[in-house]
C-alpha cells in the first residue's frame, strides 16, 4: 500500500514536470518526423523530381513518353542529356533518370526489342523506388499499347491497306487513350494495405525512437533513486515505518507506470499524426508496448542502481542507451549493416523491440507471431530486476 | 531527571572504515526534556542521530527510544520517532499540503485523520494559506518550517531535529526556536543538534557536547560550566578604591580572586550577574566613583574551549 503511495507521488511528480513531458513525447515523435522525413517517408513525398533523357532524334514517341510521364501527378519532369543525368544521380540530387532508348518508337511500331533504362539514386531508396516501380508500369502500358496497336493495324492493313498519314493518325489516338488509361486508370489496384506502408518510413523508425526515448524517460524516472537520497527524502523514507522493499517496489510500479503511459500515447501518436498501422491486433500490439515497457524500466533500474551518484546513472546510462539503440537498429536501419553487426545487435534489448514492433507493423503478425520477442525481453527484463533489486537492497547508506 | 527516560544511548559506536564517527558515547533524555547534541562539523551529531532513528546500523552499543530497542524492534521503534533530517527533505515540485500527504501515508495514517493532522501542522506552523503552494516557492525558513511538520504527523513521542536553523535568517530561526518550544511546552521531548552556543543556551535544558565521535560532557548549563571551574569576570572602573574594599571583595565566598588595574578592578566570580547587585551597594556606599560595569558571563564555549582547547564557532565553515 505504502509502494502503491510511492509510486503515485513519483507519477505526480513526473508528469508534471515539463521536461519529462518533452522527452517523452514530443522529442520521438519529431525525431521520427524529421528522421523519417529525410529518408523519404510518404507524408513527406509530393512530387518526385527526376530527369528524362530523350534522343534528340527519338521523334514523336520520345516526346509522347515524356508527356505521358510528366502528366502523371506525382512526377516532376526536366529534361537533361544522359551525361547530366548520371552526374545528377551520383551526385544525389535526384533520385533517379530514365533513359529513353533511339529506337523507342521503331520498336514500338515493329515489336523489335527496345530498353528504358533507369537510373537510380541508392541512398534516396523511397523515392527512387517510386520512379522504378512507375516506369515498369508505364512499359507495360507502352509493350501492351504496342501489343494491341499493331494487332489492329495488321487487321485493318489485312481489310484495306492505310497510308502513312492514317498510321500516325491512329497512333496519335493510341497514345492520347494510353495518357487517359496512365493518368486516371479504369482499374487500379488498391495497395494500401501492403505497398502503402511499405513505404511508410515512419512506421519503421516511430517504434525506434519511442524505444530510445522510453529509456532515457526511464533513464531519469530510475535516477530519481539517487535525488532522494541526496535530497534527503530517501532518509526520511528510511526513517519511516516501512520496508526497503516497499521503497523499491514503490519507484519500480511508478516507473512502470510511466513507461507504460509513454509507449501506448506515442502508438496512438504514431497513427494519428503519420498514419502508422499497428497491425490489426490490437491486442498483440499492447502486449508488445507494456512488455516494452517492462524491458525500459527495468534496464533503467538496473542502471542506477550500478551506478553510485545520479549524475553517474545520467552520463553512464546515457552512453549505454544511445550504444545499444545503434547496435540494435532503434535509431537506423541495420538491415543495412553487415550480418556480424546484426548478429551483436541481437544482445540488446532494442533490438527486440524494434524485431517485435516491425513484425506487428510490416508483417501484420499476431500474438503468435511475437512470441520470440516478448519471452526474450521479459527473460531481460527479469534479469535486470533481480540483479537491481539485489544492488538496491544490499547499499547502505 | 524523573521516570524512565525517552531516550536511553549506551556506549553507542559507529565506525566508517577507520574512522569513528562515533566513539562510545551514552546519554538519557528524559521526558519532556529538550536535550541538545552540540559541537563543531563532524563531531558525529549527525551520525548519532541517523542510528536513533534507524536509517543506520550502529557498530556496536545500544539505543532506545520510549523502550524500543531502535536496532532489534526498529520498525515499532521508527513509529515513535519524529525525524527533522538536515537537509529539506521534501519534494519541492509538490504541494506543502500534497507533501504533508505524503509524509503521513508513509506512516500509515488513514486519510481522514491524516487530512485533520495535516490543517492542523499547516496552521501551527503558519503556512495554512500557502498549503498548496509548490514548495520550491516557498523561502528558506517557510521549508524549514513544513520540514519541521513533516516530522509530527504522526505524533511522536520525541522529535529530533537536526540543525534545523542553517541557513536562515535571524528573524525566520527566531521564530522556529519560539516553535520548538511551543511544541515541547506540549510536552514533546526533543534532541536537537546544533553548532550554535546561542541556540543550545537558548533552547535546551541540558546539554551533550561532541566532539571527534565522543561525548565530553553532559549537563546543564550552570552544571557544565561549574564542572570546569569556569568563572565570570566583574571588571570595574573606579575612583577612590581602597585596600580596605579589596579584602572585603576578596573574602566574598562566591569571589575566587581580586585583582587591581590601571583604572579599576577585576574579580573572577562563580555566578558574575548574581553577586553584582552586592558589589555595587559596596561599592558605592563606600564612596567609590563607579565608571562603568562590564561582566562576562561563563557560557558553553568557555565549556567547549575548556575541554578541547578550539573555540566552537572558529571551527565553522559557512553552511547554506
Ligand atoms: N556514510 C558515511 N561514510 C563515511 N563517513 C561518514 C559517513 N557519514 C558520516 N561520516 C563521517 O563521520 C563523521 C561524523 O559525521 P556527522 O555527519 O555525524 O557529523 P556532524 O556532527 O553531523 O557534522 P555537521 O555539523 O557538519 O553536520 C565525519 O567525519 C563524517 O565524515
Ligand atoms: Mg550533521
Amino acid at each position: 500500500m505504502r509502494a502503491l503511495y510511492i509510486a503515485l507521488k513519483d507519477l505526480k511528480m513526473r508528469l508534471r514536470d515539463r521536461n519529462t513531458l518533452v522527452m517523452m513525447l514530443l522529442l520521438p515523435v519529431g525525431m521520427t518526423a524529421i528522421i523519417g522525413f529525410a529518408f523519404g517517408g510518404e507524408s513527406g513525398i509530393s512530387t518526385v523530381e527526376f530527369l528524362l533523357v530523350a534522343p534528340e532524334e527519338g521523334g514523336f514517341l520520345a516526346e509522347a513518353a515524356a508527356g505521358l510521364l510528366s502528366h502523371h501527378e506525382l512526377f516532376d519532369v526536366e529534361r537533361a542529356t544522359e551525361e547530366e543525368a548520371r552526374r545528377a544521380v551520383a551526385a544525389g540530387e535526384k533520385s533517379a533518370a530514365v533513359v529513353i532508348p533511339e529506337g523507342l518508337l521503331d520498336s514500338v511500331l515493329t515489336g523489335a526489342p527496345a530498353e528504358v533504362r533507369v537510373l537510380l539514386d541508392p541512398a534516396s531508396n523511397i523515392k527512387a523506388g517510386i520512379v522504378q516501380s512507375m516506369i515498369e508500369q508505364f512499359i507495360s502500358y507502352l509493350s501492351a499499347g504496342s501489343a494491341v496497336g499493331r494487332g489492329v493495324f495488321e487487321t485493318l492493313d489485312r481489310a484495306e491497306p492505310l497510308g502513312d498519314s492514317e498510321h500516325l493518325a491512329l497512333w496519335g489516338w493510341m497514345f492520347m487513350w494510353m495518357r487517359d488509361a496512365w493518368t486516371e486508370p479504369p482499374v487500379s489496384l488498391d495497395t494500401s494495405t501492403t505497398d502503402t506502408d511499405d513505404l511508410n518510413v515512419h512506421a519503421y523508425f516511430a517504434p525506434g525512437f519511442a524505444v530510445l526515448f522510453l529509456l532515457f524517460t526511464m533513464l531519469a524516472s530510475a535516477k530519481t533513486i539517487h535525488e532522494e537520497r541526496e535530497s534527503g527524502t530517501y532518509e526520511r523514507l528510511m526513517a519511516a515505518p516501512l520496508s526497503k522493499t516497499s521503497i523499491i517496489a514503490g519507484k519500480m510500479t511508478g516507473s512502470y507506470v510511466l513507461a507504460a503511459i509513454q509507449i501506448l500515447t506515442l502508438i496512438a501518436l504514431g497513427g494519428l499524426l503519420f498514419g502508422i498501422k499497428w497491425g490489426s491486433h490490437p491486442g498483440a500490439t499492447i502486449i508488445m508496448a507494456l512488455v516494452t515497457a517492462a524491458g525500459a524500466t527495468s534496464l533503467a533500474m538496473l542502471i542506477a542502481a550500478a551506478a553510485r551518484t545520479g549524475r553517474q546513472t545520467d552520463s553512464v546510462g546515457t552512453a549505454i542507451i544511445l550504444v545499444m539503440s545503434l547496435m540494435g537498429g532503434s535509431m537506423w536501419p541495420i538491415e543495412q549493416a553487415p550480418e556480424a553487426f546484426q548478429r551483436f545487435g541481437r544482445f540488446t534489448f532494442n533490438y527486440w523491440a524494434h524485431s517485435g514492433f516491425k513484425k506487428l507493423v510490416f508483417d501484420d503478425a499476431g500474438l503468435a507471431g511475437i512470441t520470440q520477442e516478448i519471452s526474450i525481453i521479459c527473460a531481460m527484463s527479469a534479469v535486470f530486476v533481480v540483479v537491481a533489486v539485489l544492488l538496491l537492497s544490499r547499499r547502505r547508506i | 531527571m524523573s521516570g524512565e527516560p525517552v531516550i536511553k544511548v549506551r556506549n553507542l559506536v559507529k565506525r566508517y572504515g577507520e574512522l569513528v564517527a562515533v566513539n562510545a558515547v551514552s546519554f538519557e533524555v528524559a521526558k519532556g526534556e529538550i536535550f541538545g547534541l552540540l559541537g563543531p562539523n563532524g563531531a558525529g551529531k549527525t551520525t548519532t542521530i541517523s542510528i536513533l532513528s534507524c536509517i543506520t546500523p550502529p557498530t556496536s552499543g545500544s539505543a532506545m527510544v520510549s523502550g524500543i530497542d531502535v536496532v532489534t524492534d526498529s520498525l515499532t521503534a521508527r513509529s515513535k520517532i519524529g525525524v527533522v533530517p538536515q537537509e529539506i527533505a521534501l519534494y519541492p515540485t509538490l504541494s506543502a499540503r500534497d507533501n504533508l500527504m505524503f509524509w503521513g501515508r508513509m506512516y500509515g495514517l488513514p486519510d481522514r485523520t491524516l487530512t485533520r493532522r495535516v490543517d492542523e501542522l499547516l496552521s501551527i506552523v503558519q503556512l495554512s494559506d500557502r498549503a498548496s503552494s509548490r514548495i520550491d516557492t516557498f523561502s528558506g525558513g517557510m521549508k524549514r518550517r513544513i520540514n519541521i511538520a513533516a516530522g509530527l504527523l504522526h505524533r511522536p513521542d520525541v522529535l529530533f531535529l537536526d540543525e534545523p536553523t542553517v541557513g536562515i535568517d535571524p528573524q525566520t530561526r527566531r521564530n522556529i526556536l519560539d516553535l520548538i518550544k511551543e511544541l515541547n511546552a506540549e510536552g514533546l521531548t526533543i534532541l536537537y543538534t546544533t553548532h550554535y552556543l546561542e541556540e543550545a543556551e537558548f533552547l535546551c535544558d541540558r546539554v551533550g557536547i561532541m566532539d571527534e565521535g565522543k561525548m565530553i560532557a553532559v549537563g546543564t548549563r550552570d552544571e557544565l560550566t561549574e564542572s570546569i571551574g569556569a568563572t565570570g569576570v566583574i571588571a570595574v572602573r573606579a575612583d577612590g578604591l581602597n585596600d580596605a574594599l579589596i579584602d572585603w571583595l576578596a573574602a566574598l565566598p562566591a569571589v575566587s580572586k581580586v585583582a587591581r588595574s590601571e583604572d579599576g578592578l577585576t574579580l573572577n566570580v562563580v555566578r558574575g550577574a548574581d553577586l553584582l547587585p552586592t558589589v555595587v551597594e559596596k561599592l558605592a556606599g563606600s564612596g567609590v566613583d563607579i565608571h562603568s560595569l562590564d561582566v562576562t558571563v561563563p557560557n558553553l564555549e568557555s565549556v567547549f574551549l575548556h575541554l578541547t582547547g578550539r573555540r566552537l564557532d572558529e571551527e565553522h565553515d559557512e553552511k547554506s
